[in-house]
C-alpha cells in the first residue's frame, strides 16, 4: 500500500489534500470554541453550545486527520522516523489527548457551570489557550517535516 | 509595465528575498497560511453546516454569520498576506502554473460568492432550501480552492 500511494501520482496529494481540508473544515470549530472560552468573541453563543455542538464534528475531523496522517506516514516511514519535526508533532498530538482528559471535569464536561459563572473561569481560559498553542504547534511542526529532509 | 516585468520585479523584491532567504521562511509562512484555513474556511464552514441544519440549531444562521464575521475577515487578512508572500517567492513560475491559475479563479469566485449570495442566504429570515444550496455551493467552492492549491506543487 505504501508503494501504491507513493507511486500513484495523484493519490499522495489527494490524501494530503484531505488532511488539509480537515484543518480547514474543522479547524474553525476549534478556533470558535477556544475564542469563546478566552472571552475574545462569539458571546451570543453559550460555551455549552460551542463545546457540545462541535464535539462530534471535531471527533470526526480528528479521525480524518489521523487516518490521512497515518496513510501519509505509511508512505515514508523512514523519512519520518528521522525527522525531529515529526516526533514533535506526534508528542503535541498526544498532548492534545492529555489536554482533553486533564480538562474534562473542570471544563469540557462542565460547560453549564462555566456559562452560569459571573466571569470566564481561569481554568477555561487556560484550556482554550493551551488548545490553540498545541494546534498551532501541530500545524507548524507538520509543515516543517518536509523541511527536515 | 507588462505582467512579465511586474512578476520579475516581484520575484526580486525585498519580500521575495526574505521568503527565499532563511530556509525556514517559506515553511513558516505556509504554516500560517494553513492556520488561516481555520479562520477563513472554518468559520464559513460553521455557517454552512448551520444552513444545512447540522449544527448549532439554537442560533439562527443570521446570528452565527454575524458573530463569526470578524474571524472570517481576520482569515481573509491572513490569507491575502501569506498568499502573496508565498507567490512572490517564485512569482514568474507560479503565474504560469495551471493549478495556481485555477486556484485563483476559484478563490475569486469563492470570495465574491461568500460576500454576496452566501451572505444574503445566511442573513435571511428563513434560509430554507436556498440556504441548503448556498451552503453546498460554498463548501464546494472552498474545497476547490484548497484542492487546486494542493496541486500547485504537483503540476
Amino acid at each position: 500500500m505504501s508503494t501504491a500511494i507513493r507511486e500513484g501520482a495523484l493519490l499522495y496529494p489527494i490524501i494530503g489534500g484531505i488532511h488539509l481540508l480537515a484543518i480547514a473544515l474543522f479547524g474553525g470549530m476549534v478556533l470558535a470554541s477556544d475564542v469563546r472560552m478566552l472571552g475574545w468573541g462569539l458571546r451570543n453563543e453559550s460555551v455549552t453550545d460551542l463545546i457540545e455542538q462541535f464535539r462530534g464534528w471535531k471527533w470526526f475531523g480528528g479521525l480524518v486527520v489521523a487516518i490521512t496522517g497515518l496513510l501519509l506516514a505509511w508512505c515514508e516511514p523512514i523519512k519520518l522516523y528521522h525527522s525531529p519535526s515529526f516526533w514533535v508533532k506526534m508528542i503535541l498530538f498526544a498532548l492534545v489527548g492529555v489536554h482533553a482528559v486533564f480538562f474534562r471535569r473542570s471544563v469540557y464536561r462542565n460547560t453549564e457551570a462555566i456559562d452560569r459563572a459571573p466571569g470566564m473561569p481561569p481554568v477555561a481560559k487556560l484550556a482554550a489557550a493551551l488548545s490553540l498553542l498545541l494546534w498551532v504547534g501541530i500545524v507548524l511542526s507538520g509543515r516543517l517535516i518536509a523541511f527536515d529532509s | 509595465m507588462t505582467i512579465q516585468r511586474f512578476l520579475e520585479w516581484l520575484a526580486a523584491s525585498p519580500v521575495a528575498n526574505a521568503m527565499n532567504g532563511p530556509e525556514w521562511a517559506f515553511p513558516v509562512v505556509e504554516s500560517l497560511h494553513f492556520i488561516g484555513f481555520a479562520f477563513l474556511i472554518g468559520t464559513i464552514a460553521i455557517v454552512d453546516l448551520r444552513l444545512l441544519g447540522l449544527t448549532l440549531r439554537r442560533q439562527p444562521s443570521r446570528q452565527l454569520q454575524a458573530d463569526l464575521a470578524p474571524w472570517t475577515l481576520a482569515g481573509v487578512a491572513i490569507m491575502l498576506t501569506t498568499g502573496p508572500m508565498m507567490f512572490s517567492a517564485d512569482a514568474v513560475r507560479y503565474y504560469v502554473n495551471p493549478s495556481f491559475r485555477i486556484k485563483m479563479m476559484c478563490l475569486a469566485t469563492a470570495l465574491v460568492y461568500n460576500f454576496t449570495l452566501h451572505r444574503m442566504a445566511a442573513r435571511s429570515e428563513k434560509p430554507g432550501v436556498a440556504g441548503i444550496i448556498a451552503a453546498c455551493v460554498s463548501l464546494l467552492l472552498w474545497t476547490s480552492v484548497l484542492g487546486a492549491g494542493r496541486m500547485i506543487a504537483f503540476v
